[in-house]
């Protein structure tokens, strides 16, 4: 079984919150040939796959990241509980620095230290959403043949 | 060399004290680097046209001081200090609007810049008034039993807790408490002591005298409302009371508070505020907005900012409360 966590938090405006990964679609079509694939997330969020847990408590996010193989992330909540399990994931970089908010136990996965905004510090709300900024799936596909 | 900003905040006194305080500061045997005037007045006036502050701005260009007016925001002088603070300088000599440097002030004052002072202060003198201060202690503990010691002559270096009114800090170190009403009772207390409380010296020494003419009028008298003074010392209470804790506030996302559990365990003391009580257990954002009036000095993403941080969130972490 493996998890993903497919987005960051709903910003305070409408705007996409630019470190959302924009081939999950792709991504998720390829996971599901071989994998079971566990989505989790909140109310309201787009669902990827069939198996969508809402909601979950801390505590049930815990448990069933220890009964995964792996999981996929972006920057977000989640790739920190991972870690904080002991559990290694793969989390897909944007405009959010790995080296500052990221944890070397975990894949990280960054385009190009280019594609980082200047200023890491400031709300997300400020940072336009661009599809450039990340790698594609086939680059996280082969991570998992590892 | 290190970089000093002389920063003045003035309200109600364009034509009695601050003309006084302006010649005090431009005939100073050790020049600042640069002075801000941060006018708070109800009604800001363009002193460029007042004779003798044109005379004022000449010597100012005549002596090389780069200079500035700057029509603040008329949130009290916390804000004031708080902008001088984050000005990018290493050192802040802060000169109240009716304390007059005598003229080797800030000379005086910087030979005791040593690594690890967070600041100095020297005499204010108000006569007639002029306890002995051979026995004060300046702890915060003896704050309302003992006079403090800035108003008498200082007659040797001494390490205090805190000081007052107008005196030379270390930059970008400690924040000042913006949850002050605008009165900002015990703003400079609150600032010195916060240094000491990182572990910052603080001085009082000899040789710097500065005459405080104070005046019925104008500065943070103007205020008569006693309750934002009751407010300001509340705060001043509740932040003594936790004196020997180590306050964590964790006003921020869930992941934060993740990385930031991690470390928990190394703090001493600590009292911890929390928006996720499930991960970091802790008493409510709310209570700590209550007892300390402002809890954005423990905002790590401000901080990080502040830093120009490029090492992980963990460490951040670990900078602010280790």
């Amino acid at each position: 079984m493996i998890i993903i966590a497919p987005y960051a938090q709903k910003l305070r405006t409408d705007k996409e919150n630019p470190k959302n990964y924009p081939y999950w679609e792709e991504l998720v079509y390829e996971l599901q040939k071989t994998m079971h694939v566990v989505q989790v997330g909140v109310e309201g969020e787009k669902q990827l796959v069939p198996d969508f847990r809402k909601n979950l408590p801390i505590v049930e996010l815990r448990k069933l990241i220890q009964e995964c193989r792996i999981w996929i992330g972006v920057d977000s909540f989640f790739q920190h509980l991972g870690w904080d399990e002991g559990k290694k994931g793969i989390v897909i970089w944007g405009p959010s620095d790995p080296l500052i908010f990221g944890h070397p136990e975990n894949i990280n996965l960054l385009k190009d230290r280019s594609c980082l905004v200047d200023n890491q510090f400031i709300w997300w709300e400020a940072t336009e959403h661009s599809n450039d900024r990340f790698v594609k799936p086939k680059e996280i596909l082969e991570h998992l043949k590892e | 060399m290190s970089k000093v900003l002389c920063s003045v905040a003035t309200r109600g006194r364009y034509f009695t004290t601050l003309p006084l305080v302006l010649n005090a500061i431009i005939n100073q045997t050790k020049r600042p680097d640069k002075l801000i005037i941060f006018d708070d007045n109800d009604e800001p006036q363009d002193m460029r046209k007042e004779l003798i502050y044109s005379y004022f701005f000449q010597m100012l260009d005549i002596k090389g001081i780069e200079w500035e007016w700057r029509y603040a925001t008329r949130r009290g002088q916390h804000f004031i200090h708080q902008s001088a603070n984050t000005e990018g300088f290493d050192w802040v000599w802060r000169v109240d609007d009716d304390a007059i440097p005598e003229p080797d002030v800030l000379e005086q004052l910087f030979y005791y810049t040593d690594d690890g002072v967070g600041a100095v202060g020297g005499s204010i003198l108000t006569p007639p008034y002029m306890p002995d201060t051979s026995k004060i202690t300046g702890k915060i503990d003896n704050i309302n039993s003992e006079p403090n010691i800035q108003w008498g002559m200082i007659h040797q270096e001494t390490e205090v807790e805190h000081l007052h009114c107008s005196f030379l800090y270390r930059a970008m170190v400690h924040d000042y408490n913006l949850g002050l009403s605008r009165v900002a009772h015990r703003e400079e207390t609150l600032f010195t002591y916060g240094l000491h409380q990182k572990g910052y010296k603080i001085l009082a020494v000899p040789g710097a005298i500065t005459w405080h003419m104070k005046e019925p009028t104008g500065g943070i008298r103007m205020e008569k409302n006693k309750d934002l003074y009751g407010h300001d010392e509340q705060i001043f209470r509740n932040i003594l009371d936790y004196r020997s804790k180590t306050i964590v506030v964790l006003n921020c996302g869930l992941g934060d508070h993740i990385v930031f559990s991690r470390i928990l365990p190394s703090i001493p003391s600590a009292e911890v505020f929390s928006c996720y009580p499930e991960v970091v257990p802790g008493k409510s954002i709310a209570e700590a907005h209550s007892l300390f009036g402002d809890i954005e000095p423990w905002n790590i993403y401000k901080k990080m900012d502040q830093w120009k941080w490029k090492d992980s969130l963990e460490n951040a972490y670990r900078k602010m409360y280790l």
